[in-house]
């Protein structure tokens, strides 16, 4: 699905955030990408998501290169993710329902349509109750919620959520790993970065980065059952 | 289709809600618009209008017609009631070859022993005046006249109306220029306006992107804006206009009364009124649609 081959990624002032980086992403599959801070996990996932363009190496998505991929069909291969970021990026002017439905409007669905999936997105991460709430009234767990919800309403094939857990505390954070993992198992692909491996019962893979090069690609089986 | 038209109309609420949650704000650049374009549409309107004024005291434009010399009385008449039928004619005059030759002699002082000149020299003629100043329909009366038989030669005097158009057009240029150079004031206006918005909007643009929103889409409520900051602006336009022509009449009404002749100003045509906000929407849509476009750019990460 996903194919890194020899990436390199370097910030102006030969800040290199990833060497040599190969790796494989399969469909359906659970993915951590761990490391400590500075590793390069943020910046792996941006590659994917075409949120930087890579120095060189080529990453191949559903047979398009992306360090090939023109400027205007950037905003189309986003839209076949879903991004959950560590500060959630809602818009804190506009409410629950509406920061979700801003993927639709985007991909240009309207009408009655967008009311039942933006419903439906809110029910699956349990915030149904809260439509017409503002973000700002929500604690940190809703909030990092809200944009799972914002991530999957519009049925994106893959998930990608960068330190989604980072500014939660223990129970908050096990709750949002657990609405990925249902995800994951209902066939999406499902890409965290986070600084320490969680311990899941699913069959998973770990990407460990240090130091930007990938020190460990990993596929555990079920540890826990 | 009605998901594309349903987005617009999200688009267009948005920019409804940005203008009234700041209508302090909004309601300042309506009337910077609004004032900036009326300095030309008010120039327009005085020169519309002395097209009209110059029409009903200053000049009637108009015709010599000289006869042959060996004209009869008949086609003379005939002339005549074919001058009285004509549309374009509003008055004929006709001078005979005896007065007019009295005339020149008194005029001039001569006695025809001293000048040598044995016989009047002058034609009959007729001076009409015209009740148009198009110049086609001119042109065309001319070649009308001269199939008449018995007619030697047609002036027209076109000196005034030449000068009148020349001081218009003139003035039509400089207020073209004034035009263009307002209409570029107004776009860095706008276009600042709009600049502030999306550094207000950064976060709102820049989750856009991030979640697969094109350019036009995100720019799109910032056009609506730009649109909407533009009709306000010509309504402004209009009304200040339609304002002004109210006060100018009621202080022209005693002009009238003292010097005679007709000073009021008339309203511009509806067309023209449409031509305005449309011109003032445009340079809305154009502006915000730069701005924005400008601003996106620079937020853009995929380089």
């Amino acid at each position: 699905m996903i194919n890194f081959e020899k990436v390199f990624k370097r910030y102006p002032g030969n800040m290199d955030a990833l060497q040599n980086i190969n790796l494989e992403i399969l469909p359906a599959e659970l993915v951590f990408v761990t490391g400590p801070s500075g590793a390069g996990k943020s910046t792996l996932l941006k590659l994917i998501s075409s949120i930087e363009k890579s120095t060189s190496g080529t990453i191949v998505f559903e047979n398009m290169n992306l360090s090939q991929l023109k400027a205007k069909d950037i905003p189309y291969l986003r839209r076949k993710f879903g991004m959950i970021f560590q500060d959630h990026k809602l818009l804190y002017d506009r409410n629950c329902s509406e920061n979700v439905s801003l993927p639709l409007a985007i991909n240009n669905i309207g009408g009655l349509d967008i009311n039942r999936r933006v419903r439906a997105a809110l029910d699956k991460v349990g915030l149904l109750n809260k439509e017409k709430i503002m973000p700002i009234s929500l604690s940190g767990g809703e909030q990092q919620r809200l944009a799972i919800a914002r991530a999957i309403v519009s049925r994106p094939s893959i998930l990608i959520a960068d330190e989604p857990t980072g500014n939660l505390d223990k129970e908050y954070a096990d709750e949002i790993m657990n609405i990925f993992y249902s995800f994951q198992q209902v066939g999406v692909t499902v890409i965290i970065s986070t600084h320490e491996l969680p311990i899941t019962p699913i069959k998973h893979k770990n990407i460990h980065l240090i130091g930007g090069e990938l020190k460990d690609q990993t596929n555990y089986v079920q540890l826990l059952s | 289709m009605f998901n594309y038209f349903h987005n617009h109309f999200q688009a267009f609420n948005r920019a409804l809600v940005r203008i009234f949650s700041n209508f302090g704000s909004s309601l300042m650049m309506f009337i910077v618009i609004g004032v900036t374009l009326f300095l030309p549409s008010s120039g327009l309107l005085i020169v519309e209008n002395i097209s009209q004024i110059s029409n009903n005291i200053v000049y009637d434009a108009e015709l010599s017609l000289f006869l042959k010399k060996d004209i009869k009385q008949d086609q003379i008449d005939f002339i005549q009631s074919a001058l009285n039928k004509t549309l374009a004619v509003k008055k004929t005059h006709f001078e005979s070859k005896l007065t007019a030759w009295d005339k020149l002699q008194n005029k001039l002082n001569l006695n025809p022993i001293d000048t040598g000149i044995s016989e009047n020299p002058l034609p009959d003629a007729f001076f009409i005046s015209l009740n148009t100043f198009n110049e086609k329909e001119i042109n065309n009366l001319i070649d009308n006249l001269k199939t008449i038989d018995g007619v030697e030669n047609i002036f027209f005097d076109a000196g005034w109306i030449k000068k009148l158009r020349s001081i218009l057009y003139l003035l039509k240029i400089g207020l073209a220029f004034l035009g263009i150079i307002l209409i570029i004031v107004l776009i860095v206006v706008i276009s600042n306006t709009i600049r502030l918005q999306t550094l207000t909007h950064k976060d709102e643009i820049e989750v856009s992107k991030l979640i697969g929103a094109t350019n036009s889409f995100i720019q799109r409520p910032f056009m609506y804006t730009g649109l909407m900051y533009g009709l306000g602006g010509g309504l402004i336009t209009i009304c200040t206009l339609k304002l002004t022509i109210e006060i100018f009449n009621k202080a022209a009404i005693n002009l009238e009364v003292m010097l005679g002749g007709t000073f009021i100003l008339k309203n511009l045509i509806w067309q023209q009124n449409l031509s305005i906000i449309i011109i003032a929407i445009l340079i809305g849509c154009f502006a915000s649609f730069f701005a924005a476009q400008q601003s996106i750019k620079k937020l853009e990460t995929f380089k």
